[in-house]
C-alpha cells in the first residue's frame, strides 16, 4: 500500500510540473510573440525531469533496503544458534520474513521474535527515508527541469532526446535478460561438464541420468548414470521434421489458398480460424496425441501388419505439426499478400496462368518471409514440450524410426526438473547442459533465417 | 463485310474517324463497369495494322480500364465487368471459348510503373517463351533473350551481366527491360500504359524512340498524359473524357484542329 501511496504522490508531483511548465511557456509566448516549440512540451519536459529521477531513486531504495536489511539482520542473531550445525542463513532469513509478514507457523523461537520486531522498525524507517528522498528528489528535479524553460529552449528536442533514451533503455532491458539467462544457464552447464565430459555428453548415444549415492567424479566409482545427448537430439529432430513434413506443405497451401484464391470474405472467415489452431493449449493436443491419434497408429498399423508402439514419434510429430499449421499460414499469407499487384499483373500480362504466376512470381518474391515463417515454426517445433512428454514417451531411444517411441530434449528437461532433485548432482545439472545446447541450436537456426532473409531480400525488392 | 460490320454499331457520338482501313483490333460498343458504377461508355475504335495510337484525356476517364480491355486484363479484377465486343483479326477475344493465355501472348503489355520480376535480367525475358514454350533449346531461348534485349536497346548495358537482378536496374533500363520482355513472346499488338510517367526526360526520350522503332512491326497502344510524347510517338490519337471517346483523328490534327471543344479545352489545358 505504501507503495502505490508514493507513486501516486511522485505522480501528482509531476503532474504539477507539467501544469507549470505550460503556464510558463504560455506567459513566454506572451512576452515573446515566439516560441520554440508547442506548449505542452515544455509541460511535458518538466514532468520527466521531475518523474525519471525520482523514480530512478524509488527503485533504487526499494530493491537496496531488502538487501540491506537482510545484511544487518546478521547481528541480531545469537552467535550460539550461528554456530549450531544445521544452521543455514537462507532458511532464517525466510522464517524472519514470514514472522514480518504475520505468517507465524507453531511457536516461533524467541530470538525470530526480535529479530522481526528489528526489521519491522527498519521497515517504517525506510518508508519514511524512501518518502522524504523521493518527494525531495522529484521536487528538485522537477524545478531544475522547470527553471530551464525560457524562450530559447528547444523542448521539443529535449523531450525527443528523453523519449530515445527511454526506448533504448527498455530494448536494452529486453537484451540483458537474454543474456542473463544465458549465462545462468552456462554456468550451471559449466558445473555438469565439471562432472561429466563435454564429448560424451555431445556424442554419447545412452541418456540414462540417475540419482547415485555415488557420482563417478565424486568417488572415482564408475557409475551407472550416462549422459548421452544424441538420441535425444536425435529424437528432437525426428519429430520436429515429422512435424514440418505436416506443417509446411499444409500451412504453405493454405496460404496460398488464402491470399490467392480465397474472396474477402472467405479469407475474413478462414484466417482466424486457422489462427485459432495457435490458440489451443499445448496440453490439449497432448492428449489428442496421446488418445486420438496414438491409438490409431497402432491399430491401423496393426491391420497392415505393422507393429507400431502405443507412444511413437509419428503421433507427436503428426499433431505437433497440425499445431504449428498456424504459424507458418498465417505468417506466410500476410507475406503473400504483400508481394506487390503489379508483380502478378507482369505474370498475367505476359500469358501466365494463375497457378504459373503464384508458383514462378509470387512465391519467390515472398521467399524470405516464408523462410522465416517456416524458420519460426522449427523454433517452435524444437521446444514444444507438451505433445512430446505425452505421446512420444520418455524412452531415449537413438532410432531413425518415427514408430518407435523417443523422447526429446525438452521433454528429458522437465522430467529431470520436476519433483524431488538434488541440485548438486549431474543428473539436475544436465538439464542446464541441454538447455544451453538447445539455445545454441535454435540461436543457430535463427542466424541462419535472418541470414537467408537477408540475402535474398538484397536480390528481390 | 467490315463495313457491314461498321454499319451494325449504333450510333456512335465519337467526332473524327474511328474505323481504319487494315485494322487489327476492332473495339465495338464497349462498355465497361466497376460493379455498378460506368467506366466506359459505348466505345467504338479501329486499332490498325502496325499503327501508334496513343489515348490521352484527364486522370480518371477511363483510358487505362480500355486499355486493359485489350487484353482482357481486367478480368482479374473481380468486380470489372466488360460489354459489347472486341475482336483480334476478326475473333472476338470476349468469346467463351477464348482462351486468354495465348490472347495475351498475341498482345503484350506494358506497366506504368516498371515491374520487373524479382529474378535475374536474363529469366525476366526468358519467362514468357519459358512459359510458352517458344525455344526448342537453350541456345535457342538465349537467342531469342538477346533479339528481345537487342531491340528494346538494353543488350549494351547489360549483355554482361545477365544473371544479376533486373530490380538492380535503374527505372528507364528497367522499364527497356519489361518491354524486351514484351516482347520476347513476338506479341502483335503492345499495350503501354504510361510507360514513360515514373521516368527521367532522357530515360524517356530513349523509350520513345523505342516505342517509334517498334512501330514498324507492331501495333502499339499507348497511354500518356503527356501531349508532347503523344505527338512525338503516335500516328493518331484518341482523346477521352468521363468514359466517353470524344474524338479521334490524326495526331497532327488532334493538337492543331480539335472538331471538340471539350478535346480543344484539354488541349489548350482548360481541363486538368
Ligand atoms: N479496380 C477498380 N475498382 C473500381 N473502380 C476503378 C478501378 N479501376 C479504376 N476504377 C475507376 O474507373 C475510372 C477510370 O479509371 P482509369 O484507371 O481507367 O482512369 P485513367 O484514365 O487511366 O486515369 P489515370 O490517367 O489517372 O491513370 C475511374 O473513375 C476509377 O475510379
Ligand atoms: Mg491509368
Amino acid at each position: 500500500m505504501f507503495n502505490l501511496y508514493l507513486l501516486f504522490v511522485i505522480i501528482l508531483i509531476s503532474l504539477l510540473f507539467y501544469f507549470f511548465g505550460v503556464n510558463n511557456a504560455k506567459k513566454l509566448k506572451l512576452q515573446n510573440n515566439k516560441l520554440h516549440s508547442l506548449k505542452h512540451y515544455y509541460g511535458f519536459f518538466a514532468l520527466l525531469y521531475s518523474l525519471l529521477p525520482s523514480l530512478g531513486v524509488y527503485f533504487i531504495l526499494t530493491i537496496g533496503d531488502d538487501i540491506l536489511f537482510s545484511n544487518m539482520i546478521k547481528i541480531y542473531i545469537p552467535t550460539d544458534i550461528i554456530n549450531s550445525k544445521d544452521f543455514n542463513f537462507t532458511i532464517a532469513l525466510a522464517q524472519i520474513n514470514n514472522s514480518v509478514d504475520g505468517l507465524i507457523f507453531g511457536t516461533p523461537p524467541a530470538w525470530v521474535i526480535n529479530a522481526a520486531n528489528i526489521w519491522k522498525s527498519w521497515v517504517i524507517k525506510s518508508h519514511i527515508i524512501t518518502s522524504i528522498l523521493c518527494i525531495v528528489t522529484s521536487l528538485i528535479s522537477g524545478y531544475l527541469g522547470y527553471s530551464k524553460i525560457n524562450h530559447n529552449f528547444r523542448s521539443r528536442n529535449a523531450v525527443e532526446k528523453i523519449v530515445i533514451s527511454l526506448l533504448a533503455i527498455s530494448s536494452i532491458i529486453a537484451i540483458l535478460t537474454t543474456v542473463g539467462i544465458i549465462f545462468s544457464v552456462a554456468f550451471e552447464s559449466i558445473r555438469f561438464f565439471a562432472l561429466i565430459p563435454i564429448d560424451e555428453f555431445l556424442f554419447g548415444t545412452v541418456w540414462n541420468p540417475q540419482f547415485e549415492g555415488a557420482e563417478r567424479a565424486g568417488s572415482g566409482q564408475e557409475g551407472l548414470s550416462q549422459y548421452g545427448s544424441l538420441p535425444l537430439f536425435a529424437g528432437t529432430f525426428l519429430i520436429s521434421f515429422i512435424a514440418l513434413c505436416v506443417s509446411v506443405p499444409i500451412g504453405l497451401y493454405s496460404a496460398v489458398y488464402l491470399s490467392e484464391y480465397a474472396s474477402k470474405k472467405e479469407r475474413a472467415f478462414f484466417k482466424p480460424l486457422l489462427e485459432i489452431l495457435a490458440g489451443v493449449p499445448t496440453v490439449v493436443y497432448g492428449f489428442f496425441a496421446a488418445l486420438t491419434v496414438a491409438p490409431f497408429l497402432r491399430n491401423s498399423g496393426s491391420l497392415i501388419g505393422l507393429d507400431i508402439a502405443s507412444e511413437s514419434a509419428m503421433a507427436a510429430g503428426l499433431v505437433m505439426g497440425v499445431m504449428i499449421i498456424p504459424f507458418i499460414s498465417s505468417l506466410s499469407d500476410d507475406v503473400i499478400n504483400a508481394v506487390p499487384q503489379s508483380l502478378r499483373d507482369a505474370g498475367y500480362g505476359l500469358g501466365s496462368t494463375k497457378s504459373e504466376t503464384i508458383l514462378q512470381i509470387v512465391i519467390p518474391a515472398a521467399l524470405p518471409g516464408v523462410v522465416a515463417s517456416i524458420i519460426l515454426a522449427v523454433s517452435r517445433a524444437i521446444g514444444e514440450t507438451m505433445i512430446v512428454v505425452m505421446a512420444a514417451g520418455l524412452a531415449a531411444n537413438l532410432t531413425g524410426n518415427p514408430l518407435e517411441a523417443v523422447t526429446t530434449v525438452t521433454a528429458q528437461i522437465i522430467t529431470i526438473l520436476v519433483g524431488d532433485q538434488e541440485f548438486e548432482s549431474a543428473k539436475t545439472l544436465s538439464a542446464f547442459a541441454l538447455a544451453l545446447t538447445l539455445i545454441i541450436i535454435t540461436l543457430g537456426l535463427n542466424f541462419f533465417a535472418l541470414h537467408v532473409v537477408k540475402k535474398y531480400r538484397e536480390q528481390y525488392e | 463485310m467490315n463495313l457491314k460490320n461498321d454499319e451494325l454499331t449504333k450510333s456512335i457520338n465519337t467526332v473524327g474517324d474511328v474505323f481504319v482501313k487494315d485494322a487489327r483490333i476492332k473495339a465495338r460498343n464497349v462498355n465497361v463497369f466497376y460493379a455498378e458504377k460506368k467506366a466506359i461508355d459505348e466505345v467504338t475504335i479501329d486499332i490498325g495494322n502496325k499503327e501508334v495510337i496513343s489515348f490521352i484525356g484527364p486522370s480518371g476517364c477511363g483510358k487505362s480500364t480500355f486499355l486493359r480491355c485489350f487484353n482482357r486484363m481486367n478480368d482479374t479484377i473481380d468486380i470489372c465487368r466488360v460489354e459489347g465486343s472486341i475482336t483480334l483479326d476478326e475473333e472476338n477475344i470476349y468469346d467463351k471459348n477464348v482462351d486468354v493465355v495465348p490472347l495475351r501472348a498475341r498482345i503484350g503489355m506494358v506497366f506504368q510503373k516498371p515491374n520487373p520480376f524479382p529474378k535475374s535480367i536474363f529469366d525476366n525475358v526468358a519467362y514468357g517463351p519459358r512459359i510458352h514454350g517458344l525455344a526448342d533449346n537453350k541456345s535457342h531461348l538465349e537467342n531469342i533473350v538477346e533479339m528481345s534485349l537487342k531491340r528494346a536497346g538494353l543488350w549494351n548495358e547489360v549483355n554482361d551481366r545477365l544473371i544479376s537482378p533486373g530490380t538492380g536496374l535503374s527505372g528507364g533500363q528497367q522499364q527497356r527491360l519489361c518491354i524486351a520482355r514484351a516482347i520476347a513472346v513476338s506479341p502483335e499488338v503492345i499495350l503501354m500504359d504510361e510507360p514513360c510517367s515514373a521516368l527521367d526526360p532522357i530515360a524517356t526520350a530513349k523509350i520513345e524512340e523505342l516505342i517509334h522503332e517498334l512501330g514498324n512491326d507492331y501495333s502499339i497502344v499507348i497511354v500518356t498524359h503527356s501531349m508532347q510524347q503523344a505527338a512525338r510517338v503516335s500516328k493518331r490519337t484518341a482523346y477521352f473524357h468521363l468514359g466517353k471517346l470524344i474524338e479521334v483523328g490524326k495526331t497532327k490534327d488532334i493538337f492543331t484542329r480539335p472538331q471538340h471543344n471539350q478535346t480543344e479545352a484539354y488541349i489548350s489545358g482548360k481541363i486538368g
